[in-house]
């Protein structure tokens, strides 16, 4: 069996002053899915870019499938398949030529390249609209499509960058479904960047968090998930206010509590047993109560733990009083 | 358990493709890239009709303002043999200029990248855009050797003669077009790459543009005596209206030469620029 690992070795890319990525180490598997999740700007397509040959590390190594990423860039290219963050697509093309092309540089003749191109139209379902210029595609379609360009040469690692981001939830779970597939019945090593964290929790055999170029937490979802602890209990309330009186009121009771406008959110090491004593606090308190709910506990609170700050895509860490919106699922 | 473990079917079928198939060979390449650029342009019609269209029409308007002054300092010969490589020559400029497009839109759609991350050569990333402009140019200037000719194009050295005219547009128009490449993998973007490419249309009025270059005097004189375009115009000319002319012939593939080298090396640099992994 031919290696399919992915290794980074205390990788650093700094642009000037500015350090995008901070001694990054980490181990893939073979045939292991990898989540790297972080928040816009964390550093997953800095570090993508370097593991794919893009981009050049400043300091560090890394190696794709065994070969080094600076010394033997040809080697990684030829056992990688890569779709970036930017679907690089000609717009005027059709998704024939594309594919075509693609197979030829990969060393396959017309012939080959175009029966290729049917077979990987057909796999993500594109094959009704070989006519249609890329240009006219939807966004999800254009994502298949860059999926399929990415396997053109049956890689045996994957790098997927934000697959699928700015996708509709149907989309995103055909690409789900697709990336399940090709790791199960090929074998393939999957390197996964993504800023949800339901999308790393429902794909990832394990997972690396980074902020801010670090990896703050590395392991298998349900592991790190553990590690913050058992269930929560969620309470809510008619407004803010009251949610800070409740958590006066409670704040002895619980080993952490946290506060989200109108919900509170307790860990305690016993959350369904401490269910009633909760309530009878609140009650003596003269504190009504909406809603009482218990949760497992989610990768936002490994992110909550690991760095201190509540899990927002979008980059701008919030301080755990000012969180509005929920995270988009 | 299954009977059949598909990994390890996988690994023997990849086995055989990955021995038999090997690199895909450094012509092909170029032809591949070249035929894709080709297909993009023609489907965007926009960006190489008006050129052509504008091409024909001045050879027309130069012919009608010009053509009967020209008397005195043609000799007799006509005036639309002189002026006919000059249209060659501007079509040749904006014909080539896609090759410096076509780069340029592949960098901002970020399909250059994706051909980066594959085995492809670097060199046939500019040299496959590079030959459609070529192509492209060719079918410009025989447009305008059409329309010349529906004009009363009468050469001393015949078809042959047009062919060779036409020939040293397209190595002008190479040259041309290493320039307009370098801009765009430098810049990287469309904008600075059109701008860049009308730094060179000056170069096609700083030379002998509608009188032969004897007729000249001053500070135009010595600009159009450094200009290498302007040994080409000379070259193209002479063929039209005197003949088969060694010198004058030779000394235009020289500055043909020259101009090639120079746009050459700065496009070489460019794809350093572009490719290097920053």
């Amino acid at each position: 069996m031919s290696n399919r690992e992915i290794v980074a070795d205390n990788l650093i890319k700094r642009y000037g002053d500015f350090t995008a990525v901070n001694s990054v180490s980490f181990k893939v598997e073979s045939g292991e899915v990898f989540g790297f999740l972080g928040p816009n700007g964390a550093g997953k397509s800095t570090t993508v870019n370097m593991l794919t040959t893009l981009g050049m590390p400043t300091e560090g190594s890394a190696s794709v499938g065994g070969f080094d990423v600076v010394k033997q860039a040809g080697d990684v290219r030829r056992v990688a398949g890569v779709a970036l963050q930017e679907i690089g697509l000609d717009p005027i093309m059709k998704s024939m030529e594309l594919l075509t092309i693609q197979g030829q540089t990969f060393g396959m003749t017309r012939k080959q390249a175009k029966q290729r191109a049917e077979e990987l139209l057909d796999l993500v379902k594109l094959s009704e609209f070989t006519e249609r210029r890329v240009g006219n595609y939807s966004g999800g379609m254009r994502r298949r499509l860059d999926l399929a360009l990415a396997l053109v040469h049956e890689p045996d690692i994957l790098f997927l960058d934000e697959p699928t981001t700015g996708l509709d939830p149907a989309s995103r779970r055909d690409v789900w479904h697709e990336v399940r597939r090709l790791n199960r019945t090929r074998g393939m090593t999957i390197f996964l960047t993504t800023q949800y964290l339901e999308e790393a929790d429902e794909l990832a055999d394990r997972i690396a968090i980074i902020d801010k170029g670090e990896i703050v937490a590395e392991g298998a979802p349900d592991a790190l998930k553990a590690e913050v602890g058992g269930e929560a209990i969620n309470v809510t309330f008619a407004d803010g206010d009251i949610a800070q009186q409740a958590q006066t009121v409670l704040t002895t009771m619980a080993e952490r509590i946290q506060i989200d406008r109108t919900t509170l959110r307790l860990y305690l090491n016993n959350s369904a047993a401490s269910v009633p004593k909760v309530v009878q606090k609140l009650q003596e308190a003269n504190i009504e109560l909406e809603t009482l709910t218990l949760t497992q506990p989610t990768l936002d609170d490994v992110f909550l733990k690991v760095t201190g700050q509540r899990y927002d895509a979008d980059g701008e860490a919030e301080s755990e009083n000012e969180q509005s919106e929920l995270q988009p699922a | 358990m299954s009977t059949i473990n598909p990994i390890a079917t996988r690994q023997k079928e990849q086995a055989k493709t990955r021995t038999k198939s090997n690199k895909m060979p450094f012509l092909l390449q170029i032809t591949t890239l070249a035929w894709r650029s080709l297909v993009v342009n023609f489907r965007t019609p926009g960006a190489i009709l008006p050129p052509l269209i504008l091409g024909g029409f001045f050879l027309v308007i130069y012919e009608a303002q010009l053509g009967n002054a020209s008397d005195f300092f043609l000799s007799g010969s006509s005036y639309i043999n002189f002026i006919l490589p000059l249209s060659i020559v501007s079509s040749a400029l904006s014909g080539a200029g896609v090759a410096g497009q076509s780069i340029v839109r592949d960098i901002e759609s970020g399909y250059f990248d994706k051909l980066l991350l594959t085995p492809i050569s670097r060199i046939a990333l500019i040299l496959g855009p590079t030959l459609a402009g070529a192509v492209i140019l060719a079918i410009q200037a025989a447009f305008i050797v059409l329309v010349g000719t529906l004009l009363g194009v009468n050469p001393e050295t015949g078809i042959l003669g047009l062919l060779a005219v036409i020939g040293y547009a397209m190595l002008l128009g190479l040259s041309f077009a290493g320039f307009t490449i370098a801009i765009a993998l430098f810049s990287g973007n469309a904008g600075a790459t059109q701008g860049g490419s009308f730094l060179f249309f000056p170069l096609t009025f700083l030379t002998a543009t509608f009188v032969p270059i004897s007729l000249l005097d001053g500070w135009i004189k010595v600009a159009a005596e450094l200009n290498p375009i302007t040994y080409i115009l000379e070259a193209m000319r002479s063929l039209m209206n005197e003949g088969w002319v060694t010198e004058t012939l030779l000394t235009g593939l020289l500055a043909c030469a020259i101009l090639a080298l120079v746009t050459f090396t700065f496009s070489m640099l460019g794809l350093r620029s572009r490719t290097s992994r920053k």
